[in-house]
């Protein structure tokens, strides 16, 4: 028996041959089958470049608004869950009080979709140092540390404050605060590599496009999409 | 701020150098791999290694190394003439009886149990006990699990007390201050240490607080160690009962509303076919809604899980019958709820289709209900003795209609049943 680390229920997790063949060992232990259903799958009629649910096949009004500044120039955004009440208080339970161990709730759900995603390097959106000093920890990376090796090749100046706090139009006048270092010593990129940016939620798409529009400054050539959690 | 508005609080900090001011206490937050404000076992690590407290992290993350500064100095409320109480109605004989008999065992610094019927009361009841605690320069809490319930009392409060009155729960953020009598859900009460002389808990049986060590461990803490505790329940469970047996609380039995009447005992109708499918409601379940709304009565209608609200609500609006009916869903975690609520209260709604939020604490005038697959495992026979007990409260219109509706029989609704019947012998 484990607890489930939204509820706090104890339960059993469910085991299928499958799985226990399978190489991806610690998925399905963090979340009991009751919490794991309130979850909302996007479906099959999504936005054909961000994901977003919608009611018909079509492109959702942000790539719209995306395709009036960028063109055809529009980032492929690969994501699972609709962001629904459930996902909202999980994420003010992890990002606002701080409740990191949360970060497996995130891993378990998102671990099977991003295996099948194959990239050269795995960027983490990089959250401000203030932030990240109040939590003791990093929302974003920790998430994703345990699934795929990350590159940690966004900096975040620290000059804007925290997206959650804003309305819309707040959020879409936010100007660039991501740096790219092209020279890190940790990290030699292919110039012509393929980049997959992670994220939690991507809402109206502000954070990601500036994030690809950084690294695409020093990597013309590269492949760059993103993944967030919910749309 | 001034400090004397945190008297009887505790409060996190995060460096051992902090400044405090004369009179506070400071412990460390997590000892022994326990936290110190809500009494659990830490084991949640963040990435340094240190521990930190999940069960009471909604109102602020405890770090081990934290520490939690506690103001439990002596302070003199005024002792207040009548103890501010300015409510001029009157008891039954028998309200009164159990007033007296609260005030007399808070004299004697005994803690009591009050178990009375849905309706009989309480609120009036607590009146002069409180004003005996305020008269005394003492300090009271009124602390309800219910958010919803906090909102009902504290009205009702002003209206009766002359003096400020604290109002706190989560969805209302203001900064503290040292009021002499205090309203508030029982998790605030993690933010106080040794603070009141009487602490009154207000439907203890009922979610979050019944069996969440917690919400217990911070009730306890929050009194003074020879301060008193009343609970008050219409459904006692079975770990008061056993205090009540042992001795440490003494159980005092109210089985009248105060309007003398019984309580409505509940329809059962058994039910065949589903109640809802993708197609609509159960068209025997729509007769009996459409009978409740024709009979002029506001009708608040149970259903077991929050996603089947909207469902029910949209079959609902569909409904002919209920084309001039003005129709609401209300949950938990609803950012309007409060209003909602409101506008059920006035007469703006009509038919609130809900979940167990409101089972319990809320008056609506006239109400009949409905309660949806009552016998869905969500529903305790505590719940469900609650729920029928919103039915016919005002003097005015003692009776009314309240029905169970179900597929299979089960234990809780044989003994919800057997409870009702039981207090009106």
């Amino acid at each position: 028996m484990i607890n489930c680390l939204i509820c706090g229920q104890s339960f059993i997790p469910r085991i299928s041959y499958l799985k226990i063949l399978s190489l991806i060992k610690k998925s399905e232990k963090s979340i009991c089958a009751h919490c794991m259903k309130k979850f909302e799958d996007l479906g099959e009629i999504r936005c054909k470049f961000c994901s977003k649910k919608l009611p018909k096949a079509d492109i959702c009004d942000d790539c719209k608004a995306w395709q009036k500044i960028y063109q055809k120039d529009i980032l492929i955004n690969h994501s699972i869950y609709k962001y629904n009440d459930f996902f909202h208080d999980l994420m003010v339970n992890y990002k606002r009080y701080g409740d990191y161990v949360l970060y497996r709730v995130l891993e378990q759900l998102c671990m099977e979709e991003l295996s099948g995603l194959n990239f050269d390097y795995y960027v983490p959106i990089p959250t401000s140092k203030d932030h990240q000093e109040r939590r003791q920890f990093d929302t974003i990376s920790s998430i994703y540390q345990n699934i795929v090796p990350l590159s940690y090749a966004l900096e975040k100046m620290d000059i804007s404050e925290s997206q959650g706090e804003k309305n819309r139009i707040e959020r879409l006048a936010t100007p660039q605060s991501f740096l790219v270092e092209k020279d890190n010593e940790k990290f030699q990129y292919k110039d012509e590599g393929s980049f997959l940016l992670l994220d939690d939620i991507y809402t109206t798409g502000r954070t990601l496009y500036h994030a690809r529009d950084a690294l695409r400054s020093v990597f013309p050539k590269a492949k760059i999409e993103s993944f967030s959690i919910c749309r | 701020m001034n400090n004397l508005n945190l008297i009887g609080r505790q409060w996190i900090v995060a460096h051992k150098d902090s400044s405090t001011f004369k009179g506070c206490n400071k412990i460390e937050a997590i000892s022994q791999g326990k936290c110190n404000r809500c009494g659990s076992d830490v084991h949640a690590k963040l990435p340094s290694g240190k521990i930190y407290c999940r069960s009471c992290i909604g109102i602020g993350r405890i770090v081990e190394g934290d520490y939690l500064v506690r103001y439990d100095t002596e302070y003199n409320f005024p002792q207040l003439k009548q103890g501010a109480l300015v409510w001029d109605g009157q008891l039954t004989p028998l309200q009164q009886k159990i007033s007296d008999t609260l005030i007399e065992n808070y004299r004697a610094k005994k803690s009591s149990l009050v178990h009375a019927v849905t309706g009989a009361g309480k609120t009036e009841m607590l009146f002069k006990l409180i004003a005996e605690c305020l008269a005394r320069g003492e300090r009271a809490c009124i602390a309800t699990p219910r958010i919803d319930v906090v909102n009902e009392l504290y009205p009702r409060f002003t209206k009766a007390f002359a003096i400020e009155i604290g109002k706190y729960h989560g969805r209302e953020y203001h900064e503290p201050k040292n009021e002499q009598l205090i309203i508030c859900t029982t998790h605030q009460l993690m933010k106080y240490f040794h603070a009141f002389d009487l602490l009154v808990i207000d439907e203890v049986d009922s979610f979050p607080y019944v069996g969440n060590k917690q919400l217990h461990y911070a009730a306890e803490n929050a009194v003074k160690p020879n301060g008193v505790r009343k609970y008050l329940t219409a459904t006692p469970t079975t770990d008061l009962l056993e205090e009540v047996k042992k001795g440490q609380l003494e159980l005092l039995k109210l089985n009248r509303r105060f309007h003398g009447h019984l309580l409505p005992v509940p329809k059962e109708k058994l039910f065949l076919r589903p109640f809802i499918t993708s197609k609509g409601l159960n068209k025997v379940l729509v007769k009996e809604i459409i009978n409740v709304i024709k009979a002029g009565h506001p009708l608040l209608l149970f259903v077991p899980r929050v996603d089947e609200i909207s469902d029910y609500l949209r079959f609902l609006k569909k409904i002919p019958e209920l084309k001039q009916v003005s129709i609401a869903g209300v949950h938990a975690s609803d950012l309007h709820r409060l209003e909602k609520v409101q506008d059920f209260r006035v007469g703006k709604t009509q038919l609130l289709v809900t979940t167990t939020i409101l089972e319990r604490g809320v008056t609506f005038k006239h109400v009949w209900v409905i309660v949806v697959a009552a016998d869905d495992q969500i529903y305790t026979s505590h719940s469900l003795v609650q729920i029928a007990g919103r039915v016919g409260r005002a003097k005015s219109d003692p009776t009314g209609m309240i029905m169970y509706c179900y597929h299979k029989y089960t234990k809780n609704l044989r003994l919800a049943m057997k409870q009702i019947r039981e207090m009106n012998k």
